[in-house]
């Protein structure tokens, strides 16, 4: 998918670990809240501080979709295509999104364990998808 | 809790035609629709102070409209962000600003070229970059019937919910679009009909989805006590809540619905509503309820409490949302059969209700109805009013 990620000044450390290929979260140095999507600002504890921990780079189905209306040119190769949302098992409000890779759609089901993987593109960026667990 | 509580009434409403090419500016439509419902109030735009819309890049704002119309003076005005969620807010913090006195006359619209200028979901433009957007649209998703679609499939793993089920609220509201003159669609559907068109987002289909739509409603809102020289019965705003506070865009919740993607802000908000209203949900007479996809109009049936979380389905299977039902539901066809104006024509459909002028689509003794805005699924919040007849 040819559609880049726009960081922004928040989420940024996230989106360089990923060209890593590493997979984190944010965690609070107030109350050790781990929290994703990336925020200036725990909603439990209210601290400011925080840092960026790995996570564990599995999770499990919530829901998700087949797609199958061209929405924007590159995707006209590509449909039917799924999009996965998936719970990671560093805590049950800890959610990502991402395509499914080496698995078949018929296969998706609530709570089908899955692990993420990345993928490089050819002009340098990088993203999350997930894989089911064998 | 009674707030401001039917001290402000809709006094007048107006539409243009709805089209897939409107062929003019959204000023235009604008003004065409303002002009009607003053019309329809008996006022002209001498009498208003006060301009109110919602846009999200895609219309004309009040201080366009305002100089382009030849209000004399405006004492207020608001240009709201925001699409769905925030539709009826628009109305409410009008009648806020007539109940507090800053201004008398408001006239509340909604004018996009949502097929031939603006399509939601960035066909033909790019998605707008707001914040969450970053970790869902490399994976080309984007668009709201996507949004909806994993919504939706939330809701059938966590309690059953069906196509059929879905597919009965297409087919529901275009049996009363059948009646309604203004609609896009009054061509009858059967659940067949629903079952055979295509995929759109699984599991979604085509005819889950609202019509993108060209067209503008606007409705007047004053005090009550002017409404009532006015044309027409008066229809108060009873109740207006909206706020919330959880968006599911990227799965931030902090509320009490966490990231239960199954449970909305309207079940945040809809207490609130009922007690500035003085009403619960077994008074409501008629509910407009928001429809952008078939989904998000099961899951209001619950979070509004005219049905147990996870019997949507059942409910509308039931029959009750038909127009000879317990409840009738979108009365009009909806976004899904009238078209889409982003709320407002929910509102202009009640207001109609609540006269007892709708025709062939009346609700018999329709004195209290519901209408309310996007469930919040998409930024952190919902708007909802309550409206009553002043016979």
């Amino acid at each position: 998918m040819s559609i880049k990620p726009e960081e922004d000044r928040d989420s940024a450390p996230w989106w360089e670990a990923v060209r890593r290929h590493e997979l984190t979260v944010q965690r609070c140095e107030g109350c050790g809240t781990p929290r994703f999507p990336a925020r200036a600002v725990c909603n439990r504890c209210r601290s400011l501080e925080y840092t960026w921990v790995p996570a564990r780079g599995t999770g499990r189905v919530y829901s998700w979709i087949v797609n199958h209306q061209v929405f924007a040119r590159p995707m006209a190769e590509l449909v039917p295509f799924p999009v996965l949302l998936v719970r990671l098992d560093d805590g049950d409000d800890l959610l990502m999104y991402g395509n499914l890779v080496d698995g078949d759609a018929a296969e998706l089901r609530e709570g089908l364990p899955v692990e993420a993987v990345f993928a490089d593109d050819d002009e340098g960026a990088t993203v999350v998808q997930w894989r089911p667990r064998r | 809790m009674r707030g401001f509580r039917d001290r402000t009434a809709i006094a007048g409403v107006g539409y243009t035609g709805f089209s897939k090419d409107s062929g003019v500016s959204t000023l235009t439509l604008a003004a065409r629709a303002i002009l009607a419902a003053l019309d329809d109030a008996g006022l002209t735009v001498d009498d208003v102070d006060a301009l109110a819309t919602h846009r999200v890049g895609d219309s004309t704002p009040p201080w366009v409209v305002a100089p382009a119309l030849g209000v004399p003076e405006v004492r207020w005005y608001l240009d709201q962000f925001g699409g769905g969620s925030v539709s009826h807010s628009v109305i409410a913090q009008a009648a806020m600003a007539v109940a507090s006195g800053v201004a008398e006359t408001v006239v509340c619209y909604r004018a996009i070229n949502a097929r031939s200028e603006f399509r939601m979901g960035g066909t033909g433009r790019a998605p707008a970059p707001v914040f969450d957007m970053q970790y869902q649209a490399p994976y080309g998703y984007f668009a709201p019937p996507q949004q909806f679609a994993m919504f939706a499939r939330a809701h059938m793993n966590a309690y059953g919910t069906t196509h059929e089920q879905l597919g009965r609220i297409a087919v529901t509201q275009r049996a009363n679009a059948v009646k309604n003159a203004r609609a896009l669609k009054r061509d009858p559907i059967t659940l067949d009909d629903y079952l055979a068109s295509r995929w759109i987002a699984e599991p979604l289909r085509l005819l889950d989805c609202c019509l993108e739509t060209d067209g503008a409603c606007a409705v007047v809102v004053t005090s009550r006590e002017r409404a009532r020289d006015l044309r027409h019965t008066p229809v108060l705003v009873s109740g207006a809540a909206w706020g919330g506070g959880d968006s599911f865009f990227s799965g931030a919740g902090s509320g009490p619905s966490g990231t239960d993607f199954t449970v909305t802000e309207a079940a945040r908000i809809a207490p609130r509503l009922y007690a500035m209203a003085g009403v619960g949900p077994e008074d409501i007479d008629v509910a407009e309820l928001y429809d952008c996809f078939t989904y998000s109009v099961l899951v209001q049936l619950e979070d509004y409490g005219f049905c147990a979380k996870g019997e949507g389905g059942p409910f509308v299977e039931s029959g009750a949302t038909a127009l000879d039902g317990a409840l009738p539901v979108n009365t009009h066809g909806g976004f899904l059969s009238e078209g889409y104006v982003h709320g407002i024509n929910h509102v202009a459909e009640a207001v109609s209700q609540l006269r007892g002028t709708a025709g062939d689509r009346q609700v018999p003794g329709a004195e209290v109805a519901l209408s309310t805005a996007q469930p919040g699924y998409v930024l952190a919040g919902t708007s909802a009013l309550v409206l009553r007849s002043d016979r």
